[in-house]
């Protein structure tokens, strides 16, 4: 079977990991394009990870309610955690850079993450629930595109939707306009009577959200459970950052980007159940490798950050002389 | 407006200011930079909240706590700094904010909005096409698209702060048709500007604002331009005359600049084949509007920028293009536009700034800082230019205009430059900064420093040039002796007329 | 309504008056934490003071735990200064790891050499490795202008997976061969006797590492305080164009202040092995799990990168590690040391905007639409 073949299994394996990379990637979309850089996703998602997980311990009953609770519950999770960034950036003037680091630090795998899963206990649990996937089309048979497209779980088909979405949302509303205008030109914004504060925080939080969604792709689908640490998340909210940059802040090339690096996410393994022997330290450092790579080759390919909002990590202050 | 008062930390930036303007009136606002023209507008527009005083609205008093509810209530601004969203569309930046249409307007349907916007155009005489990109436009192009944000709005008062100083001389009088023709239509105009001519010309009565307080308002067609000027500044004034004739100098270049081309920040050339050339101690103005390579050539001349092509010498040595430090070793000051930024590193102490291009040299020992000299430098000149400051640890920003830009001014003076490039030295400076400015460039130049003066201010231009150059598009485009040009002449040559 | 308005000058006082405040501000919001998930905050507090400072031989291991966060606070603090990002410390600190690992077992080879030499050949060793690692975002940042924080980021996961591949996945020069079960169990080399440093005092036990730390943080206040370079690193970081605009080497600075920052977080390296491992530590579950690099970012951050503070922050969150590790349990569960350490830092960054501007509630009366004012309360 074609279906079994290597490059079949990788594809298929690249959607899987790629779409936690799309979530938090589209999250840092929205942030960005209103002015607001935050480089806490990896915290966000990895607390995002931990409440997911949490909540299909918790919750009984059927199981894809359970689920649904618990993706509501990782993007409360994430977004609670952006809020705290967006209180520090926006509000309080802090810097945007120092900020995501310090929420990284504090929601990540050896702060609130490690704290909550450790308090509950998390670690020993195995999964009740997972996602698994769906074949809703009953397209999954189909030669190559069958277990690459229409054989995965219910959060790759809603990515692809909230890709659509956000990227019409961007480019086809009014909000969306004002969204951009926040991010390009705040004091325009402000003069035509669009709340910058408000915009920004919203978008933040939202953006947040998604990370959250993005860390429970790990713990309810790809390596269903909790551990501590941040090996679950393994650097993934960082490559999300990375992805936005080299999709020139457009929603639709962030899919393409996720794919591609969660192609190099899933090679290690890919490879192991095929017994291609290849150091795996090697393999591993692929996918971080490969996003310097592809940074350098935009930043000096492109010249200029093509498509960075402008006032992308400033404070915006009116009132002062 | 009735007994508005603003104040910002240290400064009451109007003091108990009232005025009325009826539907159907150019109003003006006039008064020198500093007067408090700006913050009173902010105030009108929701961008500021007056400390005291309140706003009627046809009759009834408003409170504004946000542009959104001025915009709302139809009062439109034009402000002096732009508020465009540049990568944006015409058509974009136009509906930006616009909330009217409830759920029915989520979706941007850009179609209707640019036919819409053309239409607008076509009626007022501000032609621009609603699908360009906002960078792509001229800066009078850019004018035009705020005043349609705010027609699209069906504003009812539209407040214009200073909006002839990017325009060529002729583009202000198409500006001019355009203010009176809205204002036929009943609404309300409020055009603010500190020139008195411009003010005669349009304006049917004008306010007259001085350090923050109403002085009058007069009925414009009573008025002549030497009354204004007297309630502007509180006292008898000579306007800015002329340099007569040409002053004699040695015959002596201290800069010649030889087929300089450089690229602007968009791709493509700013400046094309720029020829000319400046004697010890001559003051050359570089006229022309904003955007047409004024900027580039600055940059290229002090080293800030890479000439694509040509030769710049510097008392007959080669200039190593693209280099800042080659162009201070060379003796190249410069004066930036961007005086807080680009001149002055705005964080850093007053005495840091002041040493900092020349702690280099004379300022260390090996590798170490002599604090100890660092500072008396930074006091001679705080003294010498008498630079207001609290203290010499202050940091830069917190200083006024005026004194920022005689810090930048007596910095570069210290470092004895053979040539001095200034562009825009007074632009937001109050009269007694503006003054000041004058002197010392006039002071440099008469020790023999040749000086580039890049302005938009064609009265300043000619108060201080010996020659002036016109560019537009980044060419030549004409050269005046002091004291044959005319504004009409220089006017022309702005604008694009092939001039003789 | 509150109103912000930038502070003219600022008091001396503020600048040691906002990060107390703020760190008492942190310990109560901690406290509502811990009472929210079941703790005594008092009990927990008065523990960790314990563990972390006043116990016996409390104060001894406390060092021990802020002697690397030293050195990469220092890395952070050098680089941030210059607002370059440099998060890569982590990486960093392995490669310097690795670089002295190498000297030590080299001259350990050779039979050479007292522990003066073993400690000054160590140092340079890890100082050039880290500086070298540190150059890869430097040279990028300068010449392609890629982003910093990612590059260096990203070069810590390929640290740490060079780490784990040169002692667990090949016969490495620093793996330990020598026997049989030490090819079953993957460890690395021990180093030879004289490479372990020494330490000073007896009650009190003080870490070479520790001492070198305090001497790279005099350097380095003196370097950015005092001398040109100092200077010119402060311009660039107020106004990257003002300083181009004074004829300032931009390009030069990021290579330099990379590098340097690299050297620094690499010299605490040497000293994890020096002062503490005596063995290049690959597993996933040594070096790599502490995250020295990251805590260093909330040291220099906290101590707002100054030098000398640096040190000061170093011993108190070295007092916080250290007793987050000796109680680790039911009452103080792990986590929680990050937990504290990011709503420190959070503090401190709001605190910033006390030290920056002045907060002030302006009294205002609204007007009605009837033109009735009515006072409003503040």
């Amino acid at each position: 079977m074609i279906n079994d073949s290597l490059m079949v299994v990788v594809l298929a394996q690249a959607v899987l990991y790629g779409t936690p990379l799309l979530y938090a990637a589209l999250g840092e979309l929205l942030a960005e394009r209103s002015g607001v850089l935050n480089l806490g996703v990896e915290g966000m998602m990895l607390f995002g990870a931990a409440v997911g997980f949490w909540v299909t311990q918790r919750v009984g009953g059927n199981s894809a309610a359970v689920l649904a609770l618990a993706v509501a519950g990782a993007a409360a999770a994430g977004a609670a955690m952006a809020a705290i960034h967006a209180f520090l950036t926006i509000t309080l003037r802090a810097s945007q850079i120092v900020s995501g680091l310090a929420l990284t630090i504090f929601a990540g795998g050896l702060g609130l993450s490690a704290y909550f899963g450790n308090e509950l206990h998390l670690a020993d649990l195995p999964a009740k629930h997972q996602l698994s996937s769906l074949d809703v089309l009953g397209l999954g048979d189909l030669p190559v595109v069958g277990p690459i497209l229409f054989d995965q779980s219910a959060l790759v088909y809603a990515s692809w939707l909230l890709t659509l979405l956000v990227g019409l949302y961007l480019s086809r509303t009014r909000l969306g306009l004002n969204v951009r205008a926040v991010g390009e030109a705040p004091a325009s914004a402000d003069a035509m009577g669009i709340d910058v504060v408000l915009y920004r925080y919203v978008h933040v939080i939202v953006g947040g959200a998604f990370a959250g969604i993005g860390g429970a792709c790990f713990s309810l689908s790809i390596s269903p459970g909790w551990v501590a640490g941040d090996v679950l998340v393994g650097g993934a909210g960082w490559i999300a950052i990375a992805l936005v940059i080299f999709a020139f802040w457009r929603a639709e090339l962030c899919l393409v980007g996720a794919y591609l690096f969660g192609g190099l996410s899933a090679l290690p393994f890919a490879l192991q159940a095929h017994d291609v022997t290849v150091t795996p330290e090697f393999l591993q450092s692929l996918p971080y490798v490969m996003t310097i790579v592809v940074l350098v080759l935009v930043s000096t390919a492109v010249g200029r950050r093509l498509g960075a909002p402008a006032a992308l990590g400033r404070p915006y202050v009116r009132e002062e002389r | 407006m009735r007994g508005i008062t603003k104040r910002f930390p240290g400064v009451v930036a109007n003091d108990d200011v009232s005025f009325e303007a009826a539907s159907g009136e150019v109003h003006a606002l006039l008064g020198e930079n500093g007067a408090g023209k700006t913050t009173l507008s902010n105030i009108l527009t929701g961008l500021y909240r007056q400390d005291e005083g309140e706003i009627e609205l046809h009759g009834r008093p408003v409170r504004f706590t946000s542009p959104r509810d001025a915009l709302d209530a139809g009062v439109g601004m034009v402000h002096q700094h732009f508020r465009l969203v540049a990568p944006f569309t015409v058509a974009e930046n136009v509906v930006l904010g616009d909330h009217r249409h409830g759920h029915r307007g989520f979706v941007l349907r850009g179609r209707a909005i640019e036919r819409r916007v053309a239409e607008l155009g076509e009626k007022y005489g501000l032609g621009v096409d609603p699908r360009s990109r906002i960078w792509q436009l001229s800066v009078g192009e850019q004018q035009r698209v705020e005043i349609l944000k705010a027609l699209y709005r069906d504003a009812t008062i539209l407040i214009l702060d200073e909006p002839t100083a990017v325009l060529a001389p002729q583009e202000a009088v198409a500006l001019f048709g355009t203010l009176r023709a809205m204002a036929g239509e009943g609404k309300t105009v409020i055009f603010i500007s500190h020139k008195l001519k411009e003010v005669l010309a349009v304006a049917d009565r004008v306010t007259v604002l001085r350090a923050g307080r109403t002085i009058d308002t007069v009925a414009a067609s009573t008025a002549t331009a030497r009354s204004l000027a007297s309630l502007m500044v509180g006292r008898e004034i000579d306007e800015a005359r002329p340099l007569e004739q040409s002053r004699p100098l040695p015959d002596v270049l201290s800069l010649e600049v030889e087929e300089l081309t450089v690229a602007g920040d968009r791709g493509g050339a700013a400046v094309r084949g720029a020829t000319f050339s400046i004697r010890e101690g001559e003051i050359v103005g570089v006229a022309g509007v904003a955007g047409n390579g004024q900027r580039e050539l600055a940059e290229a001349l002090t080293g800030l920028r890479r000439a694509d092509r040509g030769t710049v010498r510097v008392c007959g040595k080669v200039l190593r293009s693209g280099d800042p430090r080659a162009a201070i070793s060379a003796g190249i000051a410069h004066v930036p536009e961007d005086r807080l930024g680009t001149g002055l590193a705005p964080s850093l102490s007053v005495t840091s700034n002041a040493v900092i291009k020349r702690y280099r040299r004379g300022l260390s020992r090996g590798p170490f800082l002599a604090l100890g000299r660092m500072r008396e430098t930074a006091l001679a000149i705080i003294r010498r230019y008498d630079v207001k400051t609290p203290e010499p640890s202050t940091p830069a920003r917190n200083l006024s205009g005026g004194n920022l830009q005689k810090l930048v001014l007596g910095r570069e003076f210290e470092g004895e430059p053979r040539v001095l490039v200034v562009a825009q030295p007074t632009r937001g400076l109050d009269v007694g900064a503006i003054e000041t400015v004058h002197a010392y460039l006039r002071e440099a130049s008469s020790r023999g420093v040749a000086i580039l003066l890049v302005s938009e201010d064609l009265d300043e231009l000619r108060a201080l040039s010996d020659r002036i150059v016109v560019l537009y598009e980044g060419e030549i485009a004409g050269e005046f002796e002091a004291g044959e040009a005319t504004i009409e002449e220089i006017g022309l040559l702005m604008a694009g007329g092939r001039g003789s | 309504m509150i109103r912000l308005e930038r502070r003219t000058s600022q008091p001396r006082w503020l600048s040691v008056a906002v990060p107390v405040g703020s760190l008492i501000v942190a310990f109560a919001i901690m406290a509502v934490v811990l009472l929210a998930s079941g703790h005594d905050p008092w009990s927990t507090y008065r523990k960790l003071v314990e563990a972390g400072f006043t116990g016996n031989g409390a104060l001894s291991a406390t060092l021990i735990s802020a002697t690397p966060i030293l050195f990469t606070g220092l890395a952070a603090a050098v680089a941030f200064r210059m607002e370059l990002f440099n998060i890569g410390a982590e990486g960093q600190l392995y490669l310097g790891a690795v670089g002295g690992a190498w000297i030590a077992l080299q001259l350990g080879d050779r039979d050479a050499g007292s522990t003066a030499v073993y400690v000054v050949a160590m140092c340079v060793a890890a100082a050039v490795t880290g500086a070298l690692w540190a150059l890869i975002p430097g040279v990028l940042r300068a010449f392609a202008n890629t982003n910093e924080i990612i590059t260096s980021l990203m070069l810590n996961y390929v640290a740490g997976y060079l780490l784990t591949y040169l002692i667990f996945s090949s016969s490495s020069y620093w793996r330990d061969t020598s026997t049989l079960q030490a090819r079953a169990f993957p460890q690395g080399k021990p180093m030879p006797p004289a490479a372990e440093w020494p330490t000073f005092g007896s009650s009190v036990v003080l870490p070479l590492g520790f001492v070198v730390g305090l001497g790279v943080a005099v350097v380095l206040w003196v370097l950015y305080a005092r001398t040109r370079f100092g200077f010119e690193v402060s311009v660039i970081a107020d106004s990257p164009r003002a300083a181009r605009y004074a004829g300032m080497r931009t390009r030069r600075k990021i290579l330099a202040v990379m590098a340097l920052s690299g050297a620094v977080a690499g010299l605490g390296g040497a000293s994890q092995i020096g002062d503490f491992t005596h063995t290049l530590d690959g597993s996933p579950q040594g070096l790599q799990a502490a995250a020295f690099g990251y805590t260093g970012i909330v040291v220099a951050a906290l101590a707002r990168y100054n030098p000398f503070a640096v040190c000061l922050v170093a011993v108190l969150l070295g007092g916080l590690l250290n007793a987050g590790f000796t109680l680790q349990g039911v009452d103080f569960p792990s986590g929680l040391v990050g937990v504290m350490q990011g709503i420190i830092l959070f503090c401190a960054l709001g605190g910033e905007l006390l030290i920056r501007y002045r907060i002030r509630f302006p009294r205002r009366t609204r007007v009605t639409t009837d033109g009735e004012a009515t006072p409003e309360a503040v």
